[in-house]
Formats: C-alpha cells, structure tokens, sequence
C-alpha cells in the first residue's frame, strides 16, 4: 500500500487534474449563463492538436499555444453561432461539434503530416516545467507543487480568478443573471447573447489550454482522438462541481487522483478495465450525492430548444 | 394541402444540410489537393458501385440503423438516450458469451443468445431510467457515464475471462460462434445477412407502433408535452421505462446481429471504434425520430461510411472525410435556421 500512496502522487494528481479542471471551468462558466457546453472534448482536442501542429511548424511552443487558444476559440464561435443565435439544440450541437473535431483533426493529420494515428517529431519541444522560486525551497510543498507545466499554475489561477469574478465583480452578477432568467435581465438592459458569446469564448481559450496540457504538457505528440472523452469527464466535473470554481478545482481533483491512482494500480493485479473504469464509477456514485440546481436550468433550456 | 406542405419542408430540410455537408467535402477534397469529381465518383462507387459495395454499404447500416431506431424510440418519448453505444456493446458481448456455451447450436441458439443480449442491453438502459427517476440523476449524464463503463466492462470479460486463448497476442476476442448459429447471408459470397431483414421489418413495426396504437400515442403524447400528457393520465413513469427498456433492446441487437452475422465473434473496440451507436443517434436525429426516416437515412450516413473507405483505397483523401461531412450535416441540421430561410423566402414569394 506504500507504494501506492505517497507524496509523489499528489504531484500527479495536479498533472492529471488540469486539462479536467481547465475545461471543467470552461463548461462552468457556460452552465453560468444558461448553456450546456456538450462540445467541451471537441474544443480540447482542436486545441491539441493545434497545439502540436502549431509547435511543429513554428518550433516554439509559446507561439503554439497561443496559436492553438486562437484556433479553437475560433472554432467554439461556430459552437456559439450555431447554439446562441440559430437556436440549435445544444447538446446536439455539442456532439456534432466533437464529431467535427475529431474528423478535421484526423483528415488533417493525415493531409498535413502524411501519418496515421499518431504524430511525433523529435524537433518538437514540450512544455517546460517550472520550478517556483520560493515554494521549491520548503521541503514538504516544495515537492508536492513544484515541477508542473505552467498551464497546471494557470489552471489553479483561473479557479482563483473565476471565483472572485463570480463573487465579487459586476460583470460576473451580470453572468449569471443570464444564466437564472435571460427575460429578466435583457429587460435590466444586459445584452445576452454578448455574455453567452463571451461565455462560450471563453470556454474555448479554456479547452484550449487544457487540449495543449494534454498534447505539449503531458506528453509532446497528437494521436488520433487523444482527449478519449475527457471532454465528458470534464463536463461531469463541471457537474458535479455545481458550476462553482472551487467546486469544479474539488471535483476535477477527485477524478485526476483516480487517473492517477489507476496508473499506478495497474502495477498490482488490478486489470486495467476496472482501474479505467473508476472515474466513471466515481462520478455515478457521486452523483447520488450532489445534485445540481444550475446545471438542471441549463439543460432545461436545453430541453426547450430540443423540439 | 397543409399536410402536403409540412411533408416537403420535413424532406426539403436534411436535402439542403446534405448539399451543404457535400460543398465542406469540396472544400476539404480540395485541400488535400484532389479532384472532386475523381473523388466522389470514387465515393459514389465505393458505396453503390457494383452488387458487393451496394451490399457491404447495406451491412454497414444494419447496425446504425438498429441503434437509430432504438434512439429514436425513447426520444419520442423525450428522452435523449446517449447512452445506446454502451448498450450496444452490452448486447454484443452477452450474445458472443451466450451463444459459446449454451449446449446446442442452430437457430434456438441463435434467438436465445440474441434475446439474451437484448435483455441485458434493455436493462442497462433502464438502469439509466432508474435512476432519474429515483434519484434525479441526469439521463443525459448517466447514460453517457455507462457507454465508458460498457466498453471498459466488455473489453474487460474478453481479455481475461472468456479470452480466446487457442490465438496467442493480438486483440482481446472471444471464442468464434459455431457455424450453425450464425446469422445467414442473403446473398451468397457477399456480406449482407438477415440482420437487414430484422432491421427493415422492425422498422416498419416500430413505424406502426407508433402511428396506430394507444402505446405509441402515449408515448407520442409524453414526447411533445408532459404536462399535457400527465393531464390527461399518461404515466410518466410507466411510459419512461418501457420506452427505455426498448431502446436499449433495439440498440443490444444492433451489436447482436453484428456479432452472429459479420464478426462470428466479440472483438474488442470492433463495435465502438465505428462509432455505429452515434452515427445511429445522428440518423434519428436527422430523421425527426421518424422510424423509416431512420432506416433511409442511417443507409445513407453509411453509405457515406463506406464510400469514404473507396476514397482512401484510391486516392489521396483519407476517410476521415466522411466524418467531416457528416458532422457538417448534423450541425445543419440541427440548426433552426434553414427552416426560417424557408418561411422567410416563402413569405417573400407571396
């Protein structure tokens, strides 16, 4: 059992958790203004493979973040325009939006790269990792949070950021205005569809980071539908976190300690399968215990534009 | 005359989301810097262009057309059911295991493992009913959680205990079907076997359900308003729990038939990787939920399916253009707006 938990594995648990949590953030932040966000996996994998695309030709991986967060924000606009302004069922939009992103990545793989499957260069360079000044010196934390891709800091930022936005600044009162009752507040004057816009924006440059965590922070290639339905977690995370910040940072934690410790299980006798599997356990169980009241309102309207 | 009208827009719709699906395949063939004509010609061929590519296209939409149906139902009802790949998968494992052990083989065999794998798959599915109804657990969420559990569970039973073991290495699978409790081809030496034929004749069944009994209208009625229909003393639940407890069935057979008709056997990833149970949910979709409509169009997104792999055989352009394609359509078709350019130019006109 030592083996199993020690201190190392909360330092993978942060590495495992931030692609879940940035996304997990980008489906709150669309749950907060009333819409349910089901393209999360599409926009994560653009941003991989954005990302990976944009470091191979650029050979500089800032250039290719940022190249990727443009990218599929531009990308999450279609999600928007399609959802926000011609009224298209959002979850229906949301898978055909993934079926797209997994039909361009690979149509472009194949055209751009020539590959099948994978792509890999050894040029390419990988997100650094940083070591925090002060931190890296005390001894316990230093080795619990030091060493991370810094898109695993911006994650923790933006959780931050996000909570004060929420709680603290007009502009995120006016949010979720628009998430309790859209007649309402276009009647006090706020545009609505500009703040779903801005909320689904945002979501985008949030999936994209986490899409580049995953492609130039935890290993430094793009294969064939890499995010293999994280997106999903993430919006259950979003779920399950209530759409709160600091709920989606709690519950994005719980499933990168489970991806975490289900690879270290695979160690022991465990099949695979069932270490797999515990995410998705874990989420159903969790659900009989925390039921959320905004995501319930965004899938209602959802539900109203579904016929 | 009215009747007449709404007849075409629901027909002039997916016609105008196809075209364009077909203009963003252009502009992707032309990217990959090959001809377009070249290339759905190939595509055309690939799909349609002799009697062995017409049946395989047929076969492909065997079990897209299953699991459409099976989606359909309980979206009539009002229910999303996403959950009909994991239910797929459910079924397809219990009739590979089911129709191994039982002692006989031949046609009892057959409708035994088949019933067998459509029970478990039903149950998984009302699972997912269960427990929204009991525990407001979101059915969207529930049901997308159990395809992962579904696959992982399957691939789980076949590389450790029911592995064929006779084969050393490669994909985990099971033990092959014997001969006599396969499904038949209609035709010999092609592809297609009676999967097709239960699929079209549950089409047509389904259709009727629909359309001429107390059930299907209830269930009509549960789908287009739930007060309306609890007014007027449609139980909510009941309605709910055979409607899912169907569309899982329909969904379990779909990945039945493959396993007795085409793959003789469970391989894992076989049934997921195809994506058969979401192109089936796109083909409901795309059809209004609308049983024949179903079935024509879940032909049609296979054919796309298997014309593309006639496109990668023979030219540059790989396969993945026909997801492209498809998702463009369901992008479009989802979306409101052709709909109102129709009214709008309609108003226009007058």
């Amino acid at each position: 059992m030592e083996s199993l938990f020690d201190l190392s594995l909360i330092n993978s648990t942060l590495r495992m958790m931030a692609p879940l949590l940035l996304a997990g953030l980008g489906g709150a932040i669309c749950s907060r203004v009333g819409v349910f966000n089901v393209g999360l996996d599409g926009l994560m994998l653009m941003g991989a493979f954005l990302g990976v695309a944009a470091n191979a030709y650029t050979h500089n991986v800032w250039l290719a973040i940022l190249i990727a967060v443009i990218g599929t924000t531009i990308f999450s606009a279609l999600y928007a325009y399609m959802t926000i302004n011609l009224q298209a069922n959002m979850i229906v939009t949301g898978i055909a939006i993934n079926f797209l992103s997994i039909g361009i990545t690979t149509f472009a793989l194949r055209t751009i790269f020539d590959v099948q499957g994978a792509y890999y260069n050894n040029e390419m360079q990988g997100l650094p990792t940083w070591e925090i000044p002060v931190i890296d010196q005390i001894p316990l934390l230093g080795n619990l949070l030091s060493g991370q891709s810094p898109i695993v800091y911006l994650g923790i930022l933006c959780t931050i950021v996000m909570y004060f936005f929420f709680k603290k600044s007009v502009a995120g009162s006016h949010f979720d205005a628009v998430g309790i009752n859209p007649i309402a507040a276009k009647s006090q004057g706020i545009k609505v569809k500009r703040i779903q816009y801005q909320a689904v924006l945002i979501s985008g440059v949030l999936c994209a980071l986490a899409g580049a965590q995953l492609s130039l922070g935890q290993v430094t290639m793009f294969s064939e539908n890499m995010t293999a339905g994280r997106g999903f977690i993430a919006l259950v995370a979003t779920m399950l976190g209530q759409s709160n910040p600091i709920g989606v940072f709690l519950s994005s934690g719980l499933f990168g300690f489970t991806e975490a410790i289900s690879i270290r299980l695979q160690g022991l006798n465990v099949p695979t399968n069932f270490t797999l599997m515990l995410p998705y356990v874990i989420t159903i169980l969790a659900m009989f215990i925390f039921k959320d009241k905004t995501q319930l309102s965004a899938l209602k309207n959802s539900a109203g534009s579904s016929r | 005359m009215n009747k007449l009208k709404t007849n075409a827009t629901v027909f002039i719709q997916p016609l105008l989301a196809v075209i364009v699906g077909l203009l963003v395949g252009t502009i992707a063939i032309m990217l990959s810097g090959e001809s377009v004509i070249v290339t759905y010609q190939e595509m055309w061929d690939g799909a349609f262009g002799n009697l062995y590519f017409l049946t395989n296209t047929l076969e492909r939409a065997i079990p897209i057309i299953l699991a459409g149906l099976g989606v359909a139902f309980a979206f009539r009802a009002g229910f999303f059911n996403l959950g009909a790949e994991g239910q797929l998968v459910m079924g397809a494992v219990t009739t590979a295991i089911v129709t191994v052990y039982l002692p006989f083989q031949g046609l009892l065999n057959m409708v035994i493992s088949i019933i067998a794998g459509m029970l478990i798959a039903g149950l998984y599915s009302f699972l997912a009913g269960w427990m929204e109804q009991r525990f407001q657990i979101n059915l969207l969420i529930s049901t997308l959680l159990l395809n992962y559990i579904a696959v992982l569970f399957a691939g789980y039973l076949v590389s450790e205990p029911f592995r064929d073991t006779s084969s050393a290495g490669g994909v985990p699978q099971t033990v092959m079907v014997d001969e006599a409790s396969r499904l038949p081809k209609l035709l010999t030496g092609m592809n297609l076997h009676y999967g097709f034929v239960i699929a079209i004749i549950l089409a047509i069944v389904i259709a009727f359900i629909m359309k001429r009994t107390t059930f299907g209208y209830e269930v009509r009625m549960l789908g287009q308003n739930v007060f309306f229909a609890q007014y007027g003393g449609i139980n909510r639940k009941k309605i709910m729990f055979t409607s899912l407890l169907i569309s899982g069935m329909l969904a379990g057979l779909a990945g039945s038939v493959e396993v007795l008709g085409i793959h003789y056997r469970f391989i894992e990833g076989a049934l997921s990787n195809p994506q058969f149970a979401w192109t089936g949910l796109m083909a409901a979709l795309l059809a209004n939920s609308n049983p024949i409509g179903t079935t024509v169009v879940a032909i049609f997104l296979a054919a796309l399916d298997t014309g593309s792999l006639g496109v990668e055989r023979n030219t540059d352009v790989p396969n993945s253009i026909s997801g492209i394609i498809q998702a463009v359509l369901i992008l479009f078709i989802s979306a409101k707006f052709t709909m109102n350019f129709l009214n709008q130019r309609k108003k226009e006109g007058k």
